[in-house]
């Protein structure tokens, strides 16, 4: 690993000086958990690493009308140990599945959020919940939806000067229904092969879903959200198992994934279609 | 630079650079009982408690938690007073080759700090990040049932 200089700064305005100053030659660490590995391989090399993990002011989570606040370095295992998340459930079933418990107790969801891998299991969840990110740096503060922080795998439209210091999650309405699903090549400490998380607002008795969101990680360059499906789904009764697969088959001709180490790219489409049938038979929309 | 941390009760101060891990700081100064194998995360070796929460110790920076309490195996007892986690280890087999065995013992023991009596399920959950390649997973099951069994008999959470 390449020596660098450390800062740790201890309130988020030094951290914002700290960060203009810098200008884009600083990496900001969290809990590092995936920051470490790629330094020590020298996969990245950085000369300056600005440790936030001390900021209290960007950790913990409250509810704020009817929106859930989750500050960036709260950790997965406390958005899955909190209850205030209970109104966000497809991104805490999401936050179970993150790693092992280790990197659960370690890792943040601000971390797995601007690392902007495509496999990021909490971003397909937070999709669907609606969520938006706020972005702040010395020149003032901006929110913007998810989608639009991701401009390509690891990449994001952050500016140099810039932290993630908000993540505003709608609660879950009344009524509404959803899960999310991984696919790893085991339970524990897997990166998505693939992932998908959905929503649905479907009347219990007709079933007739008014509202769909359906995300598919690890299947594309970033996040991506199948429009066309939520659109055909809304407004309408899914009566069959065949109408089902159809509709997961339009899923599977959506996502554009590669071949890599994990998994072929067709394998990769097959998944997202079956993990969306799977999970959509388990809430019972038939 | 310099940092502070109460490891396994006692004070010490190290000299470190910022880029040093906590897995080779701790093995570096002797606490061999911490082990490495992944260096990235994903088999749980080098588990350690920092503030009694389980963390993989190959991938937290050790600058990151400074006056931090770490908790190694050796912190719970020693062969002479074995922690209950540890006799019922010792107990059920286990233990094979014994390169998880720390790792395992401290992730079952912060599990039994937050519930005394847990389920199968809450045991298989907890020791999800140990991997083990030879003797296998029942007997750790086993063991954690009955060292919680033992701590709660015994009316204390057994820290030594």
């Amino acid at each position: 690993m390449k020596e660098f200089d450390y800062f740790r700064p201890s309130s988020l305005d030094e951290c914002l000086k700290l960060l203009d100053q810098m200008r884009g030659r600083a990496r900001i660490l969290a809990g590092g958990t995936d920051l470490l590995v790629r330094l020590k391989h020298d996969m990245i090399r950085e000369d300056n690493i600005v440790d936030i993990g001390r900021l209290d002011e960007l950790h913990g989570v409250h509810v704020d009308g009817g929106d859930v606040h989750i500050a960036p370095l709260t950790t997965h295992n406390e958005i899955v140990e909190s209850g205030l998340c209970d109104e966000v459930p497809v991104l805490k079933k999401a936050c179970a599945q993150v790693g092992s418990p280790q990197i659960r107790n370690r890792g943040t969801i601000g971390g797995n959020v601007v690392n902007a891998s495509p496999a990021g299991d909490t971003i397909p969840a937070l999709s669907v919940h609606g969520a938006h990110v706020k972005l702040k740096s010395i020149d003032g503060e901006r929110t913007i939806p998810i989608e639009e922080l991701f401009t390509g795998p690891g990449r994001t439209a952050m500016r140099d000067n810039e932290i993630l210091v908000d993540i505003v999650v709608p609660t879950i309405a009344n009524g509404e229904i959803g899960f999310f699903k991984k696919l790893g090549q085991r339970n524990a400490m897997a990166i998505s092969i693939v992932n998908i998380a959905v929503i649905l607002s479907m009347n219990r008795s007709s079933k007739i879903i008014e509202r769909a969101a359906v995300a598919v990680g690890s299947a594309a360059p970033t996040v991506i959200r199948c429009i066309e499906v939520e659109n055909l789904m809304a407004g309408s009764r899914i009566d069959s198992a065949e109408r089902l697969w159809e509709i997961a088959m339009k899923i599977r001709d959506r996502v554009s994934p590669i071949s890599d180490v994990r998994a072929s790219a067709r394998y990769r489409a097959e998944m997202s279609a079956n993990l969306f049938y799977e999970g959509m038979l388990e809430l019972g929309v038939i | 630079m310099k940092v502070t941390y109460i490891i396994n009760g006692k004070k010490q101060e190290f000299d470190i650079s910022p880029g040093e891990i906590l897995l080779d700081l701790l093995r570096d100064n002797g606490y061999m009982e911490v082990k490495g194998d992944c260096y990235e995360g994903t088999c749980g070796a080098c588990t350690v408690l920092i503030n009694n929460v389980p963390y993989a110790s190959c991938t937290t920076l050790a600058a990151g938690v400074d006056e931090a309490e770490i908790t190694t195996v050796k912190g719970l007892g020693d062969i002479n007073n074995p922690h209950p986690v540890q006799q019922a280890f010792a107990k059920f087999g286990a233990v094979q080759c014994g390169y998880c065995t720390p790792g395992e013992i401290l992730s079952a023991y912060a599990l039994l700090l937050k519930d005394p009596d847990p389920g199968e399920e809450d045991i298989k959950r907890a020791l999800d990040g140990n991997l083990c390649r030879c003797s296998g997973y029942m007997q750790q099951i086993e063991a954690v049932k009955i060292a919680a069994k033992m701590m709660r008999e015994a009316g204390d959470n057994g820290r030594v």
